[in-house]
């Protein structure tokens, strides 16, 4: 090994070094003293270990002095200093060795949890393969344009945000979404930075990159989130600012009353809440950290925090308990043709972007209409010149939320909405539409009535398939002890059919959507703490309503990441019972901290003010303490 | 100018170690305002790039017996 490279590995392990050079010369010097005559030549030696040990510590002391904050390292020079003048060299030695050892392992322990979130964006490659002036380059992946086409190889790691062009491929998107499963990627589809493409090659054209893609921005959030401090910890930080000089004023005091050298040096040693202020944060980043590897975003530690108190779950049902892909399971004219029904209902909503609207439209796109009667290959022809050129625009059309749309089309009133239109209007539904609409209904489906000037002339069966997932996590939360409530704006019996095949425990139907936001009022006002499952863009108020707002799907938009306390990056629902219970487990994780923190400091005074523990004996039993909280809470980076 | 830095130091074995090299970076020539986070050990510098260099603050860092490193 050559000097400089020498150098370099003394550098790196400084501390390692120190603190095994420290140890050999601590136990040198005590066997000699213990087992020989040689007592000057063992006190020698304890001073030197005290000295190689304690350098570093004293380097730092006097940083801490000269920046006036009052740390451990301080104390621990004091005390030290303090046992070597009164001539005890044992304890001076022991105290600083102990002490290397134990900030050895906790640094050695905490940078574990500091680079978990490093090795994700360690996962998105350096180069890129770039088309430029139609030849490929391979250029640094943080100087690719925004527009230009990167080609990506099969195996090879995407370097950039954006969009397929060419080519169709199944992408492992884990490291973004925490999905497990590939993703089928054709023309047209988002791709993010840092995901594995696994069959085919990839042309992508770049939207972002460098700093400014998904990944990225969910590792800031996350660090961001990290940082933020949870009520429990600004509660101890505040404790601690008085804590340690309280406890030196202990020691002078206690000095003063006694002269007893030892037990103050000792309540020096003793002087820093060590496993109190470390705790808390190791199991909150640790928490938030696995989060972030699993597709969980989670806002910071005082999210966290109430996430663990919370008892009942409200999920909203269009697209989070289900797919949210509407798709039309039958069409009935009542004195007309069903496929008029459908074409009427599809003029009049055409202008519409309500969900149910874009059902009926496409629905009437692949239908035969009744205007070609019944002619298949007319519609496929209109669909091949693109667009919904098969169904007519309407004259005017009008919105009435929550309810339905009116239009003018072809010199007729058409009405297209639930039964609460109806009523508003005074429209009566004769009892055989009534008797269809009730059974389509209790099949979990929606309805909506076709009315054609005043007269009821059929209506519109809609069913969206519930997520496979849905009965599972409703289960495992009730499991978990957790309550669940989906909300929706499906009239009763829909609501009901749909409540009974997710096997939910209670349902509130007929909501607008400022209604939900009142539903999950009225749950706090009872006392619960309420979490809100719903897709960040038209749930964002009672998301931000809720004690815990969790926004599904969130990988693509930024506002739901933004906004809500809790982002599942996939569409998985099966991330919320993990997402609650991890939330608890940190809970627990961080009263168990506090728990074994007080518990020691109280152990250790009551010792010390007794004569029990001596300087080496605190020193042991504080840094022990230290190193259980860090490994406690990394528990949670596994869980 | 103004400009910003960032290091991440990964051998903070408490937070008062942090708040030292805040302090210590704080009363560095040039530094308009700091952030040192004990939890991640990320270190957020900005400052006056007509009176500091990042190097300076990596040295004062080290200075205060921590490695930083790029972030």
């Amino acid at each position: 090994m050559n000097k400089q490279s020498l150098t370099q590995y003394y550098r790196k392990h400084r501390k390692a070094i120190v603190t095994a050079t420290s140890g050999l010369l601590y136990g040198g010097g005590w066997s000699l003293g213990y087992l020989t005559s040689f007592d000057l030549a063992g006190a020698a030696i304890l001073i030197l270990a005290t000295v190689v040990g304690g350098y570093d510590i004293a380097k730092t002391a006097y940083h801490e002095v000269t920046n006036r904050t009052l740390g451990i390292k301080t104390l621990v020079t004091l005390a030290a200093i303090g046992a070597i003048i009164i001539g005890e060299y044992w304890e001076a030695a022991a105290v600083v060795f102990l002490f290397s050892l134990g900030s050895y392992l906790e640094g050695r322990t905490m940078r574990k949890t500091r680079t978990a979130l490093q090795e994700l964006l360690e996962m998105t490659p350096e180069t890129a393969t770039v088309r430029r002036d139609g030849e490929l380059q391979e250029v640094p992946a943080r100087e690719v344009e925004e527009g230009e086409v990167v080609v990506v190889k099969p195996g090879g790691k995407i370097p950039v945000d954006g969009t397929v062009v060419d080519g169709e491929s199944a992408v492992n998107q884990a490291p973004v979404t925490g999905e497990s499963a590939p993703v089928h990627k054709a023309d047209g589809d988002e791709v993010y930075a840092g995901t594995v493409n696994q069959e085919g090659a990839l042309e992508i054209r770049t939207t972002g990159a460098g700093s400014d893609t998904t990944l990225e921005r969910i590792i800031r959030r996350v660090e961001e989130a990290q940082e933020a401090q949870s009520p429990t910890e600004s509660l101890i930080d505040r404790f601690a600012k008085y804590y340690t000089p309280a406890v030196i004023v202990l020691a002078i005091g206690a000095y003063a009353v006694t002269q007893n050298a030892i037990l103050s040096l000792t309540l020096l040693v003793i002087g820093c809440p060590g496993a109190l202020v470390i705790g808390p944060p190791v199991s909150i980043v640790s928490a938030i950290g696995n989060a972030a590897r699993s597709g969980v975003l989670m806002k910071g530690g005082e999210h966290l925090e109430r996430a663990g108190k919370i008892d009942l779950v409200a999920f909203d049902k269009t697209g989070t308990l289900t797919k949210g892909e509407t798709t039309v399971a039958d069409v009935r004219g009542f004195g007309i043709d069903d496929d008029e029904v459908l074409s009427l209902a599809a003029t009049a909503e055409k202008k519409s972007e309500h969900h149910l609207a874009d059902a009926i439209v496409d629905a009437a796109h692949e239908r035969p209409t009744a205007a070609t009667d019944g002619g298949t290959t007319v519609a496929q022809a209109e669909d091949a010149n693109g667009g919904r050129q098969s169904v007519p625009d309407p004259d005017d059309f009008d919105v009435v939320a929550g309810k339905g749309v009116i239009a003018h089309a072809g010199g007729h009133e058409v009405v297209v909405g639930n039964r609460a239109l109806l009523d508003d209007h005074d429209i009566d539904t004769p009892d055989r539409i009534a008797d269809y609409v009730r059974e389509r209904e209790e099949r979990g489906e929606t309805v909506v009535h076709v009315i054609r000037d005043g007269d009821v002339i059929g209506a519109i069966a809609m069913r969206d398939e519930l997520r496979e997932a849905a009965p599972g996590v409703v289960a495992a939360l009730r499991d978990a002890g957790i309550e669940t409530v989906m909300l929706t704006g499906d009239n009763e019996r829909t609501a009901a059919a749909v409540a009974e095949e997710v096997d939910i425990d209670e349902y509130r139907a007929e909501l607008l959507p400022e209604d939900k936001q009142s539903v999950i009022e009225a749950y706090q006002a009872d006392g619960h703490v309420v979490a809100m499952v719903g897709d960040g863009i038209n749930d964002a108020p009672s998301l931000a309503t809720a004690d815990v707002g969790i926004a599904m799907g969130a990988a693509g938009t930024d506002t739901a990441i933004e906004t809500a306390d809790m982002a599942l990056m996939a569409d998985d629902l099966e991330r919320i019972p993990y997402a609650v219970k991890l939330s608890k487990a940190t809970r627990w994780n961080v009263l168990e901290n506090v728990g074994l923190a007080v518990l020691t400091v109280t152990v250790l005074l009551a010792g010390v003010l007794t004569s029990y523990v001596t300087l080496a004996s605190g020193m042991l039993v504080h840094e022990a303490s230290v190193l259980a909280v860090i490994l406690n809470g990394m528990r949670l980076l596994r869980y | 100018m103004s400009d910003t830095t960032q290091f991440r130091v990964l051998d903070f074995d408490c937070p008062t170690c942090a708040s030292t090299v805040e302090r210590a970076l704080s009363n560095a020539d040039g530094v308009q305002r700091v952030e040192v986070h004990y939890s991640t050990g990320r270190v957020e510098i900005e400052y006056d790039d007509s009176v500091a260099t990042p190097d300076a603050f990596a040295e004062t860092i080290e200075n205060q017996g921590y490695t930083p490193q790029p972030a």
